[in-house]
């Protein structure tokens, strides 16, 4: 017995040996630097090596919240997530379900289908935007054959940035959400369609009645990670258009842009930060039902 | 009846799948299409190219002068003419003449090798560290290991845009961004820790359906646990830490935030992010060059994802996924 606790316990001293250099780095470079994210939200941070930061207490967050253009860019990020996280999933789940048909040339299909996901960043945001050019752009040329030619900069406007960047988003993303729905797909059983096509049930009641519920969870799961990271992303949105205005890039300038204000884009991150939390605690709540 | 209708549905199942091909692909047929023209055909209408050429790659690569280098024989005039200059001035007048040069050029293959380095060390030592962490997640008890598992994946909630400001500022009180190679050092560790949690779960599933009993056999044979996981464990899921090591290495290689904040300043650490997005926002910008530089970005990236895809479709459904 004695013995036995002893191995016990060198076990649990190795399982903790083995985990500890992540919980280090993880503790050091994530969970310090989101506390220190709200302790730098209450100063005027400064910019100059030495010289220390002035506490003005809540005043970083009266002037965020009575900004104007923080509340315009507030309400383009719920936009902006709420098209694409829906677009993507309503395009993948529409893809995964085309994928499960077996057809010629499948496997090559689904190699391309990768592609706009696995593709580095920057190598695929100069194609967007020459694809996208106003005058001589490939999608304008193709358009005016149908008669429309806007000639309009869909990617310099800020009207229309949000929209190329929110099609970005979902044709970016949509495979990640095909592969997870389609791996679920491949796990329903046969024996229910063929239940119920002995009782008679149409194509579409299938899907209804069968593969919509067995699909509930992970399209319920998958929306929460794209909305989670789509309410965050930064990259995909500014080196698509620096116009579309999301609040990461309204972050990102005011905290590294013109004259810095850290304090301030710390006590943005912060409110981004309330809001997000509360968000799944109700998602994972209402929807996911845990 | 059943045939016509079989027919309409086979006819449009295939409309489909080439309307999505096609949306897919579309961006990409551009890329490949002007990476192969002229600066002068950049905007001839087709796709097929009516002048194919490597010219772009060739410059990006270094294989062939550009032209204006080519045709002013610079280096030659150049050296006649501060030939008869005194030597402290000589020098001093070269290296201005070559900086203004380095900046006027396309330094591809400089990003190229900077982005191979930040990205490939870091993930491979996330990948070790790793190793050993879902080692203990998948096959030790320990006390507090549900804990430890679960505040990992609270790193979702976390992204890069909440922890700018502050880890810009840990960064400078350490004194860690008056320098590139420091900003570089500062990149490998935000890497490192920025695909942690996806080599974690990744790894940890897959090392959970290595069956137990290998182990235990090695262990009454008289393996230690740290033996188990070089001899056996490591081995046997060679596949899976290929795949978590290339989806980490992406990360790497994608990542702008961190990369923009830590080495703008500093021209020669620019990783291909950085710096082709610095030159897409100068004067310097050729489409044509953008295009091969796009494609040689992507080409090794894509080629690694397709021979690994059949796990990486698993990775990515069985495992946590992160950006």
């Amino acid at each position: 017995m004695v013995k036995y606790t002893s191995l016990k316990r060198k076990e649990e001293t190795f399982g903790w040996k083995l985990i500890s250099p992540t919980l280090i780095l993880i503790g050091f470079l994530i969970l310090y630097p989101v506390l220190y994210n709200i302790y730098l939200s209450f100063f005027k941070v400064s910019l100059n090596f030495g010289e220390k930061n002035t506490f003005v207490g809540i005043q970083n967050y009266l002037n965020v919240l009575s900004d104007l253009s923080f509340w315009k860019s507030f309400g383009t990020t719920v936009a902006f997530t709420l098209i694409t996280v829906m677009g993507s999933i309503l395009l993948g789940l529409g893809v995964a379900l085309l994928m499960n048909k077996k057809f010629p040339g499948r496997s090559i299909v689904r190699g391309l289908l990768l592609f706009p996901y696995v593709t580095p960043l920057i190598a695929i945001v100069f194609s967007w935007k020459y694809v996208f050019l106003p005058i001589d752009g490939p999608l304008v040329q193709f358009l005016s054959i149908f008669g429309f030619n806007s000639g309009t900069d869909m990617i310099n406007d800020p009207n229309n940035a949000f929209i190329v960047v929110s099609i970005f988003n979902i044709w970016r993303n949509f495979p990640f959400v095909y592969l997870m729905i389609l791996s679920r797909l491949q796990s329903i059983s046969d024996d229910y369609y063929e239940a119920a096509e002995l009782d008679g049930a149409s194509s579409w009641q299938k899907f209804l009645n069968i593969t919509l519920p067995e699909l509930y969870f992970v399209i319920g799961s998958i929306a929460l990670l794209r909305g989670i990271w789509n309410f965050y992303k930064f990259d995909e949105v500014y080196l698509m258009s620096k116009f579309a205005n999301t609040l990461p890039i309204y972050i990102y300038e005011k905290a590294f842009s013109g004259l810095p204000q850290q304090g301030v884009a710390a006590s943005i991150a912060t409110i981004l930060f309330v809001v997000m939390f509360s968000l799944i605690g109700f998602y994972v709540k209402k929807v996911l039902k845990w | 009846m059943v045939k016509k209708k079989s027919f309409i549905r086979t006819f449009f199942f295939w409309f489909l799948i080439v309307l999505l091909v096609t949306f897919v692909i579309y961006p990409f047929l551009w890329m490949v299409s002007v990476s192969f023209r002229y600066d002068t055909d950049a905007f001839d209408k087709g796709l097929i190219p009516k002048r194919p050429t490597l010219n772009a790659y060739e410059e990006l690569l270094g294989l062939k002068k550009s032209i204006r280098e080519e045709l002013s024989n610079e280096d030659k005039q150049l050296l006649d003419l501060v030939k008869n200059m005194p030597e402290e001035q000589k020098k001093k007048v070269l290296e201005k003449i070559y900086s203004k040069r380095k900046k006027n050029s396309f330094p591809f293959l400089r990003f190229f090798k900077n982005s191979l380095l930040l990205a490939g060390i870091s993930a491979l030592i996330s990948v070790i560290i790793s190793i050993f962490g879902a080692y203990a997640f998948s096959r030790i008890e320990f006390s507090g290991r549900s804990y430890i598992q679960r505040g990992v994946l609270l790193v979702y909630l976390f992204g890069g845009t909440i922890l700018a400001v502050p880890l810009y500022q840990i960064f400078v009180k350490m004194g860690m961004t008056n320098s590139g190679i420091k900003g570089m050092l500062s990149l490998f560790v935000i890497y490192i820790v920025q695909t942690l949690p996806v080599s974690l779960y990744m790894l940890g599933n897959y090392f959970r359906t290595i069956p137990e009993t290998i182990e235990e056999a090695a262990i009454i044979d008289g393996c230690s646990r740290l033996k188990v996981i070089y001899k056996i464990i490591i081995p046997l899921s060679l596949p899976a830490i290929v795949t978590v090591f290339i989806y980490a290495f992406m990360i790497g290689w994608n990542e702008y935030l961190f990369a923009s904040i830590f080495i703008r300043p500093y021209p020669e650490f620019h990783t291909l992010p950085i710096g082709l997005n610095e030159i897409f926002n100068s004067e310097h910008a050729i489409w044509t060059k953008m295009m091969a530089a796009s494609v040689l970005t992507a080409v090794p990236v894509i080629i690694l994802f397709m021979t690994m895809e059949k796990y990486l479709a698993g990775g990515l459904t069985t495992g946590g996924v992160k950006e």
